[in-house]
């Protein structure tokens, strides 16, 4: 708790997933001080759970139980972005978050602001007091840490249950994460990534193997963050299915810079859902329909618990599910959840992928002979 | 050509209003029946379990209204006058219901932000073979006769606000309050206690002053008023139902009332955002306050219990 009257701000934010790092050296290199968020565990869930209202959303819980550690550290400032348009309650997050600390006796300055290029810009600069070459160079690097973190993700996805010794990708991934932290200059930065993709060659994986594939589809945060979904991703991949995901913060950032994709994807959907329901909703039949079409063997829907989009949607991708005989998992995350009943849906789920994998396999031989 | 309009949700939004504009277009209008036992079971079978309740109930009227009717009509609500947006969830209404019922459903997107709603009203029309002319008029007629309600409405609030009784404000959407089966009779039950029970969206928001209204003295006005007149929300809602009632909860902290009761239907995703600031403006107020959620599987008997043990902590 932060007694004394600090006019220096120390900066704590949202944490994410992976992309935690990225958010730190942006603000680190903006020269303030920054105390990153605690890991996601156990006890920062049942923290978040206890503060916040009883029935709003996972996420909200979360972040705010990540803030507490760091609160206690000396933390007086907290970054929250509005960033999900619509009419999602994301839009609420900072809000209640602000109200539930001070009502906690937390003397917190919150800077809530809304994902548009300029709020973004004047909220940095009012706080950091950088100049605007200071920003945008920062902000590149943000971007360059952020797509190489996406690349490293995308690329265990393919190694993962390949590999020949079980377990050697998630080693080395965690030791990158690890050294990704502590880099924060350009120079470096170009050296580590030659070195880490080199080293992600290094890795023996039969190349040729081929694997049932599963896309994983929903809500943002729990789809991207493997903490909060149990690591879904790496034990997918360590039964040896493929995993593909394609919500991540590019994507979404895409989204909101280039606002015709949205056409795209809503004409896309059209015959199902002709509107938005706010959040990502849209996108995870957008998604879906496209694995289909891919031929995928399974789909794993994550969602929080009662989370708005992605409830409204989900007799819709379940109805396709019905049409199309993909084999689909929903998965509703919350503090209650433990890892061992997802494990055993996971288990079971998994069992059917690999049989809707083998059952489908001689027709395909059939047509190409 | 009968038009069946499903007596839940987005009904409330407008009691009436569609009723009397199909009618008079010249359709047959069959509204479902009141919620009761049968509709409940038969929603909550149907729909996602993580759905709010008022959903789950939506489609139990919705399964009902199926094959007794031509056309189903589920409007799909997106903004409303003031271009604030409605609940997310409506916004996928007429899809789900696609999904749901072999009835073919009569719908419209209705969001003023991008398209005046005469248009809207007139597109319509157009789905439904009537010029623009008729549905003009129809359109006025419903409107009017929506207005003649709320005049009522007003009237019998300032009734109310008279009576020697203890107030109790019902907060809550008006798909949870008009709804008897739903809110477990909670009128007749504050009713018995002694209580004159007023709902949150029968309070007038723009009246004229006090004074100009019939009957002279309009309840007391609560000691220490300078505090509510200068009054700014801490938090500014797209909602629109999220503006309303803030501004109806600074309305009526100008009466004297002795409780308040919130009701919220469980998996409610807005209420979990607006209670927090509704409980804040009474506890800030020093009004006893309750929050109550309300489920496919609350007891009426313990709605009772929780009722009058509020009810004690007022005398």
């Amino acid at each position: 708790m932060t007694k004394n009257q600090n006019p220096k701000p120390v900066v704590t934010f949202a944490r994410w997933g992976n992309y935690t790092v990225a958010f730190r050296i942006l603000l680190e290199q903006l020269g303030l001080e920054v105390i990153p968020p605690e890991k996601t565990n156990s006890q920062a869930i049942s923290e978040g759970s206890r503060m916040a209202p009883e029935m709003f959303c996972f996420p909200m819980k979360v972040t705010l139980g990540n803030y507490l550690p760091a609160l206690k550290k000396g933390a007086n400032t907290i970054f929250m972005v509005q960033n999900v348009g619509g009419s999602c309650r994301q839009r609420y997050y900072g809000a209640i978050q602000e109200k539930v600390l001070k009502e906690g006796g937390y003397r917190i300055n919150f800077l809530d602001f809304k994902a548009t290029p300029i709020d973004i810009y004047r909220t940095i600069r009012d706080i950091s007091g950088a100049s605007f070459w200071q920003i945008m160079k920062a902000i590149i690097f943000f971007f360059k840490k952020l797509k190489m973190i996406e690349k490293i993700e995308k690329t265990a996805q393919y190694y993962r249950p390949r590999e020949i010794e079980r377990g050697a990708t998630d080693r080395l991934l965690a030791d990158v994460f690890l050294k990704l932290e502590e880099i924060n200059k350009t120079k470096d930065f170009s050296i580590f990534k030659k070195e880490t993709f080199r080293k992600l060659k290094k890795i023996k994986i039969e190349n040729k193997k081929k694997l049932p594939k599963v896309g994983l589809i929903g809500e943002i945060y729990t789809v991207c963050d493997s903490t909060i979904n149990f690591e879904v991703e790496k034990k997918l991949g360590l039964e040896e299915i493929e995993v593909y995901r394609e919500m991540d913060i590019t994507y979404h950032l895409k989204k909101l810079i280039f606002p015709w994709k949205d056409r795209t994807i809503q004409r896309k959907i059209n015959p199902y859902l002709r509107s938005t329901v706010g959040g990502h909703g849209r996108d995870a039949i957008y998604e879906m329909l496209h694995y289909i079409k891919k031929d995928f063997d399974g789909i794993i829907h994550l969602l929080p618990f009662q989370c708005m989009p992605e409830v409204t949607v989900r007799p819709i991708l379940e109805k396709l599910h019905q049409e199309s005989g993909i084999p689909f998992l929903s998965l509703s995350l919350d503090e209650q959840v433990a890892e061992a009943g997802i494990n055993t849906r996971l288990e079971a789920f998994i069992d059917v992928v690999k049989n809707h994998y083998h059952n489908k396999k001689p027709l395909k031989n059939y047509k190409n002979e | 050509m009968t038009i069946g309009i499903p007596q839940a949700l987005i009904y409330w939004k407008q009691p009436n209003f569609w009723e009397v504009f199909f009618k008079e277009l010249g359709f047959k209008v069959l509204l479902s029946p009141k919620t009761n036992k049968e509709i409940v079971e038969q929603g909550v079978k149907v729909s996602d379990p993580e759905n709010c309740f008022s959903n789950k109930v939506y489609w139990g009227h919705l399964l009902w209204l199926d094959g007794k009717c031509d056309y189903i009509f589920v409007p799909r609500l997106k903004a409303n006058k003031e271009k604030l947006e409605y609940c997310p969830k409506f916004f996928g209404l007429p899809d789900l219901s696609k999904i749901l019922v072999k009835t073919p459903i009569l719908t419209e997107t209705f969001d003023p932000r991008k398209e005046k709603t005469e248009k809207t009203f007139k597109k319509l029309g157009k789905k439904l073979k009537k010029d623009s002319g008729q549905v003009k008029k129809a359109l006025e007629t419903a409107l009017l006769k929506e207005k003649e309600l709320k005049a009522r409405e007003v009237r019998e609030f300032f009734e109310k606000i008279d009576s020697e009784k203890p107030k109790i404000i019902l907060v809550s959407h008006p798909y949870n309050l008009c709804d008897e089966y739903v809110n477990l009779r909670m009128k007749d039950v504050l009713e018995k206690l002694g209580a004159e029970p007023i709902f949150i969206d029968e309070v007038p928001v723009s009246q004229p002053s006090t004074a100009e209204s019939p009957g002279g003295a309009r309840g007391e006005k609560k000691a220490g008023p300078s505090l509510i007149i200068n009054y700014q929300s801490p938090i500014k809602f797209h909602w629109e139902f999220g503006k309303e009632i803030m501004e109806k909860i600074q309305e009526v902290l100008k009466y004297k009332i002795s409780g308040v009761i919130e009701i919220s239907s469980f998996a409610c995703g807005c209420d979990a955002v607006i209670k927090e600031f509704v409980a804040e403006e009474f506890k800030k107020n020093k009004i006893p306050f309750l929050y109550l959620i309300i489920d496919e599987h609350t007891g009426e008997a313990g709605f009772q219990t929780r009722l009058e043990a509020f009810m004690d902590t007022l005398k």
